[in-house]
C-alpha cells in the first residue's frame, strides 16, 4: 500500500541527529569564554607545551561530568535547579542558586572585560564597545527570534576555529606537540600548580551543568534521544578542548619561545602581532571578542532560567516582559551590572576573574555531589538510566579529584 | 492559621510526655464533597532513627523509623511540641489510601497548576485551616513571603515590611480550589483531573502543557479525557505533539486522534514513526482512520496535505430548506458551516453558497438558483502558498480542494492556510529558549 509520502526517509533520520545536537556543543563553546582564553593563553605563554598533557585528561573528565547532566536532563525532562528544589528542598536550593548568581555575575563581568580587551586591540574605547555589546546581546535575546539566535550561535561556534588558524599560522613544532599531549610532566613549582588547577576550574564550571540540562529539558529531548545527545556532548567537549589546545599552542609557539610573559588575553594578542604577524593577532582578537559576546549572552540567560526554575517564576524568552518580570529583570540586571562594572575605573579585571573562579570552585563539588545523588536515584532515573557500579566508581573518583583540586584553587586564590 | 513550614520538624511527644521524634510529613485525604483535603494522619520520624534518611524526599519508600499516626491520636497540632493521646505502642498506625496526599513529599516544592492564572507555579508553603476541630489544606503559598518563611528570613524583616509581603489574600496566596497538582514518579498520580482543568480553554490548556515540558506535560495530557486532550493537542506545535504522545498508550492516543480534526490528526501521525502510525490507524474507528489515511497520502506542502475532509455538501436540486437541514445534521463535525458546497452525484464541484445567502433565500428555492458557479478552488497538488494567496486575495473563509477531474476532496480553512505561512515569521519566535 502506498501509505504516505510524508514519512521521513532514512536520509532524513540524520536530520533527526542534527535536530538533537545543540545543547552540548553550545555549552562547550561558551566554556571557552574570556576567562578560559586568558587562562589557556597564560598557560601557553608561561609554560609552553609542558602544560598540554592535561588537555586529553580534561576532555575525559569534561565528557563524564557533562554526560551526567545530559542524562539527568534527557530522563527527567527537567532542569537541574528544578530537580534540586524538588528533591533537596528550599534551603539547599537557595544556597546553590545564590552562589551561582554571584559566580555567574562575576563571570559576566569578565566576559565584558573580554569585549573591552578585544575591541581595544582594534583601537576602540571600552566606553563605546561595552555598551554596544550589552545592548546587542540584550536585543538579540529579548527581541530576536529563534532562527536568528540559533544562526548567530552556530556562526559564533565556527568562529572559534580562528584559534586553530592562529595556531597553524605560527608553524609550531607538531611532533613536539604530539609528544607533549601524551606525556604527563609535573613541575613542583607554585605557578605551574596554580595554572594547572585554574585550567581545570575554568574548563569545568558549575553553570555548564545547569545550562546544558536546562537546554536539554527546554528542547524537550527524551530518553530515546539519549544516544544522539551523548554524541552531542562528546563532540562539544572534544571541540572545546581542541580549541583550548590551539590557544595554548599559539601562545606557546611564539610567546613562550621568545620569553614573553603576559597577564591577559589582550597582551597575548598584542604580543602575537610582532611575533607571528598581524593575521595571527587579528584572528586571536576576533576569537576573544566572539567568545566574550557569545558568553555574555548565554550566562545572564542561564542565570535567569536557573532562578525561575528554582523559585517557580514565569520564564521564557517568548513571553512578554510584563508576563515574566522576574525573568527579564534578572537577565537585564546581570547584563547592566556586568557591563557597568567594566566602565567603572576598576583596578584590575583579573581579580574579577579570580573571584568568579573561586566561587566556581566552591560551588562545583556541591553541584557534582548533588548530581551524583540524583543520578543514583532509581525512582527518578528508572532502571535503564540509573548510574551503574562502574559509572559510580568513575564519577566518584572524578568528583574527589576535582574537589581536591578546586579546594586547592580556592585556598590559593584566597591566600593570594 | 498554621503554615506547614512552621509545623514540620516540631517535636512530638506521647501521652507520658516522652519525646518520640519529630513531625516529618502531614497526610491529607479528600473526604466526601469537601474539595479541600482533610488532615488524616501525621508522619513522625522516630528520634532513634532521625537523621538517617532526611535527605531522601525523592524516593517513594518511607524510610525506616517513620510512623504514620492517625490524626485522631493528635491532641494539639499547633503547639510548640505536639502531644499524642496514647503511647506509640498503643496507637494503631494509619494505613495510607491510594489518593492520600503527603503534603511535604507530594506538594511542597513541586510544580502545581494555577487554574485561574493559567500558569505553572512552584509551591513555597501550604496553609492549613481549622474547621470544627479538623484541619484542611486551605491555601497554597507561591509568593515570596512563603520563600522567606521557609528560609527562616521572614522574622528578620521589619514588622511593616513583613506585613506587606505576608498580607493575607495577597498575590502570593491562592486557594486550593484554584490549583491542580501534578505528580510524577510518585504513587499518587493525577487519575481524574477535576473540572477545573477540563473547563479551561484548549489554548490555555495547551499553554500549561508546554510550560510543564515534555515529561509532566504528557502525564497531564494522558489524564485528560480524549476530547479535552484532542482540543489541547491541536493548539500545540506538531513536533511537540509528537513528543507528548510518545509515551502514551496506543489506545489512548487512538481515542484522542479520533477526536482531533482529520487534518490535525494526519499532521501528528506523519510526525510519528511509520510503524506506530500504522498501528494507531488500525486502532482508530474505521471512518476516522479512512479520512486520515486519505490525507496522509498527499505531500506535506500541498493543499491536499493541509485540507480537512469535514465540510458540508448538497446537491444542486435540493431546496434551501433541505440545505438548512443538511447543515443542522453535520454542523458539529464540519470545520466551517459558512460555506456549503454543491456537488453532483460523482462529487464533482458545481457551486458554492454562503450561510448568509442560504438564510436570505426562500425555503423552497432550489440551491442551484442562488449558488455561485464561478468558484475559486485549488488542486490537491497546489502548494500552500497558492492556497494562502487565494485566501487572502479573495478574503475567503475556506477554499475547496479538487482533483484533476474537478471532484471535491476537502477544504482548506483560512486559519489553516495562513497557519502554514505565518509561523516562520513569528510563531517560531523562540518558543522556548535554548535550541
Amino acid at each position: 500500500m502506498r501509505f504516505s509520502h510524508r514519512f521521513r526517509p532514512l536520509a532524513a533520520r540524520l536530520a533527526l541527529l542534527a535536530s538533537v545536537i545543540g545543547p552540548g556543543i553550545i555549552t562547550a563553546n561558551v566554556d571557552n569564554d574570556a576567562g578560559g582564553i586568558t587562562t589557556y593563553s597564560i598557560a601557553g605563554a608561561h609554560f609552553g607545551y609542558t602544560i598540554l598533557w592535561i588537555m586529553p585528561l580534561l576532555a575525559v573528565v569534561l565528557i563524564i561530568v557533562q554526560e551526567l547532566s545530559a542524562r539527568l536532563g534527557v530522563v527527567t525532562g527537567k532542569g537541574l535547579a528544578d530537580l534540586i528544589r524538588e528533591s533537596l528542598g528550599v534551603r539547599v536550593t537557595a544556597l546553590v542558586v545564590g552562589v551561582l548568581l554571584i559566580a555567574n555575575l562575576a563571570n559576566t563581568v569578565s566576559e565584558f572585560a573580554g569585549v573591552a580587551a578585544g575591541m581595544e586591540i582594534f583601537g576602540v574605547s571600552k566606553f563605546i564597545s561595552v555598551p554596544i555589546a550589552a545592548v546587542l546581546v540584550w536585543l538579540l535575546i529579548v527581541r530576536g527570534n529563534y532562527r536568528t539566535v540559533e544562526r548567530v550561535f552556530l556562526v559564533a561556534s565556527a568562529i572559534y576555529l580562528a584559534y586553530v588558524a592562529a595556531g597553524i599560522l605560527e608553524h609550531p613544532d607538531w611532533p613536539l606537540i604530539g609528544r607533549s599531549l601524551v606525556t604527563p610532566q609535573f613541575h613542583f613549582e607554585k605557578g605551574y600548580i596554580t595554572i594547572l588547577i585554574t585550567i581545570i576550574g575554568t574548563t569545568i564550571a558549575p553553570w555548564m551543568q545547569f545550562y546544558q540540562q536546562s537546554a536539554i529539558a527546554d528542547k524537550g529531548l527524551e530518553p530515546s534521544d539519549y544516544a544522539y545527545e551523548r554524541i552531542d556532548v562528546i563532540i562539544g567537549s572534544l571541540f572545546a578542548i581542541g580549541v583550548a589546545v590551539f590557544i595554548t599552542i599559539s601562545c606557546a609557539a611564539t610567546l613562550h619561545a621568545s620569553g614573553n610573559r603576559i597577564e591577559t588575553a589582550k597582551d597575548a594578542a598584542l604580543a602575537l602581532r610582532s611575533l607571528a604577524g598581524p593575521y595571527a593577532s587579528i584572528l586571536f582578537a576576533v576569537g576573544l571578542l566572539n567568545a566574550s559576546v557569545f558568553s555574555a549572552a548565554i550566562l545572564p540567560l542561564s542565570t535567569a532560567y536557573v532562578f525561575c526554575e528554582a523559585f517557580g517564576w514565569e520564564s521564557g524568552v517568548s513571553r512578554r516582559i510584563g508576563e515574566a518580570p522576574a525573568f527579564f529583570g534578572i537577565f537585564t540586571a546581570i547584563i547592566v551590572i556586568g557591563a557597568g562594572i567594566i566602565l567603572l575605573p576598576v583596578r584590575s579585571l583579573v581579580q574579577m576573574m579570580i573571584l568568579s573562579q573561586t566561587l566556581n570552585g566552591i560551588l562545583l563539588p556541591l553541584i557534582l555531589v548533588v548530581m551524583l545523588i540524583l543520578v543514583n536515584n532509581r525512582g527518578l532515573m528508572g532502571e535503564k538510566f540509573v548510574n551503574g557500579k562502574f559509572l559510580n566508581t568513575v564519577s566518584i573518583t572524578v568528583i574527589v579529584l576535582l574537589t581536591a583540586l578546586t579546594g586547592m584553587l580556592v585556598v590559593t586564590s584566597l591566600a593570594g | 492559621m498554621p503554615y506547614i513550614s512552621e509545623l514540620i520538624g516540631k517535636p512530638v511527644a506521647d501521652v507520658d510526655g516522652v519525646r518520640i521524634g519529630y513531625l516529618r510529613d502531614i497526610v491529607a485525604g479528600v473526604k466526601g464533597a469537601m474539595p479541600h483535603p482533610q488532615v488524616v494522619a501525621l508522619e513522625i520520624m522516630r528520634a532513634s532513627h532521625a537523621g538517617v534518611m532526611r535527605a531522601s524526599r525523592v524516593g517513594v519508600k518511607r524510610p525506616a523509623g517513620a510512623v504514620l499516626v492517625p490524626f485522631s491520636e493528635v491532641v494539639v497540632l499547633v503547639a510548640p511540641g505536639i502531644p499524642l493521646a496514647h503511647t506509640l505502642a498503643g496507637i494503631a498506625p494509619y494505613v495510607p489510601l491510594e489518593n492520600d496526599l503527603f503534603l511535604v513529599r507530594d506538594i511542597l516544592d513541586q510544580q502545581i497548576i494555577d487554574v485561574n492564572g493559567v500558569r505553572v507555579v512552584r509551591v513555597n508553603d501550604l496553609e492549613l485551616a481549622r474547621v470544627n476541630g479538623a484541619f484542611y489544606l486551605a491555601n497554597v503559598d507561591i509568593g515570596s513571603a512563603g520563600l522567606l518563611r521557609r528560609l527562616g528570613l521572614l522574622r528578620l524583616l521589619p514588622r511593616r515590611a513583613r506585613r506587606s509581603v505576608a498580607g493575607r489574600g495577597g498575590p502570593g496566596i491562592i486557594s486550593w480550589d484554584d490549583v491542580e497538582p501534578i505528580s510524577k514518579n510518585r504513587q499518587l498520580r493525577l487519575k481524574v483531573p477535576g473540572e477545573k482543568i477540563t473547563d479551561l480553554h484548549p489554548a490555555d490548556l495547551a499553554e500549561i502543557i508546554s510550560d510543564l515540558g515534555r515529561s509532566d506535560g504528557s502525564t497531564l495530557l494522558e489524564s485528560l479525557d480524549a476530547k479535552t486532550a484532542a482540543g489541547a493537542l491541536e493548539e500545540v506545535e506538531t513536533d511537540f505533539q509528537a513528543r507528548l504522545v510518545k509515551t502514551m498508550p496506543d489506545e489512548k492516543v487512538a481515542d484522542v486522534l479520533e477526536e482531533m480534526s482529520p487534518d490535525e490528526a494526519a499532521d501528528l501521525l506523519a510526525e510519528l514513526p511509520e510503524k506506530r502510525s500504522e498501528s494507531l490507524l488500525d486502532l482508530m474507528g474505521k471512518e476516522d482512520a479512512a479520512d486520515v489515511r486519505k490525507l496522509l497520502a498527499y505531500p506535506e506542502g500541498s493543499a491536499g496535505g493541509i485540507m480537512t475532509t469535514e465540510f458540508i455538501t448538497v446537491q444542486a436540486a435540493r431546496t434551501a430548506a433541505q440545505a438548512m437541514r443538511a447543515i443542522r445534521l453535520s454542523a458539529h463535525e464540519a470545520e466551517t458551516i459558512f460555506y456549503v458546497y454543491v456537488t453532483d452525484r460523482k462529487k464533482k464541484l458545481e457551486g458554492v453558497f454562503s450561510l448568509k445567502e442560504l438564510v436570505l433565500a426562500e425555503p423552497k428555492t432550489p440551491v442551484a438558483q442562488f449558488m455561485h458557479e464561478r468558484i475559486m478552488s485549488v488542486n490537491l497538488r497546489d502548494s500552500q502558498d497558492t492556497v494562502a494567496q487565494l485566501v487572502s486575495k479573495y478574503n475567503l473563509l475556506a477554499v475547496p480542494v479538487v482533483d484533476d477531474e474537478g471532484r471535491l476532496h476537502g477544504i482548506v480553512t483560512a486559519d489553516d492556510a495562513l497557519d502554514k505561512i505565518i509561523p516562520t515569521a513569528w510563531k517560531k519566535r523562540l518558543p522556548r529558549l535554548y535550541h
